[in-house]
């Protein structure tokens, strides 16, 4: 499993508009973006080195939570909550077949 | 499943390949050249190490003029880079 926490110069409001806004997501995730916002609808992903990435939606819960699952590997969870700077965004993403390798690694580098 | 988990456990089982990561998790970056001088062994023997450990997805690496220098590969830096562009994102917006 990987968390990240970010502080984001802005709103919550406006960080769930950047995160489900299919322009917005253009500016910033990937070259082309489909969604249907809904739990049970689907999203798109295109690159411009021709990699594509399918999901579908978990959970939807506006200014609050969105979680897909990834079509290939593994689930996706954003949390937003306020913070005095703005918005506190985090991310999880958890995938069942690296994680075995990633915690394994983690504690062979921790013995070395 | 077995087969990242068949190269991690190769990479690991070799100890000069733990030499090599014990030096990049102390030293945090490393090329072969600097690794051949400090530790007891061969620069071929450091590239195919290198090699190994960067199969296996234990070690990354970028290019810096002639040479290729090593990090231990950190889970989850796709995400910093995606957050860093939601941020500048989100900045840009703002102007």
């Amino acid at each position: 499993m990987i968390q990240k926490e970010i502080v984001l110069p802005a709103p919550r409001e406006e960080v769930w508009e950047a995160l489900t806004d299919p322009d917005r997501l253009e500016d910033w995730f990937a070259n082309s973006v489909e969604l249907d916002l809904r739990p049970g609808g689907g999203a798109s992903f295109r690159w411009s080195n021709g990699e594509e990435r399918h999901a579908t939606f978990t959970e939807v819960d506006p200014g609050r939570r969105l979680a897909f699952d990834w079509e290939d590997d593994g689930a996706v969870e954003f949390t937003l909550d306020d913070d005095a700077e703005g918005t506190l965004l985090t991310v999880v993403e958890s995938s069942p077949s690296w994680s075995t390798a990633l915690e394994l690694q983690a504690s062979a580098f921790a013995l070395v | 499943m077995s087969d990242p988990l068949n190269l991690v456990f190769g990479a690991l089982a070799d100890p000069s390949r733990r030499q090599v990561i014990g030096y990049l998790s102390e030293c945090g970056t490393a090329t072969a050249t600097e690794l051949t001088g400090e530790l007891p062994m061969t620069r071929q023997a450091v590239s195919k190490h290198l090699t190994a450990l960067a199969d296996a997805g234990l070690v990354e690496s970028e290019r810096q003029g002639r040479e290729m220098r090593y990090r231990l590969t950190e889970a989850g830096t796709e995400w910093d880079d995606r957050l860093d562009s939601l941020r500048k994102h989100l900045e840009r917006r703002k102007n």
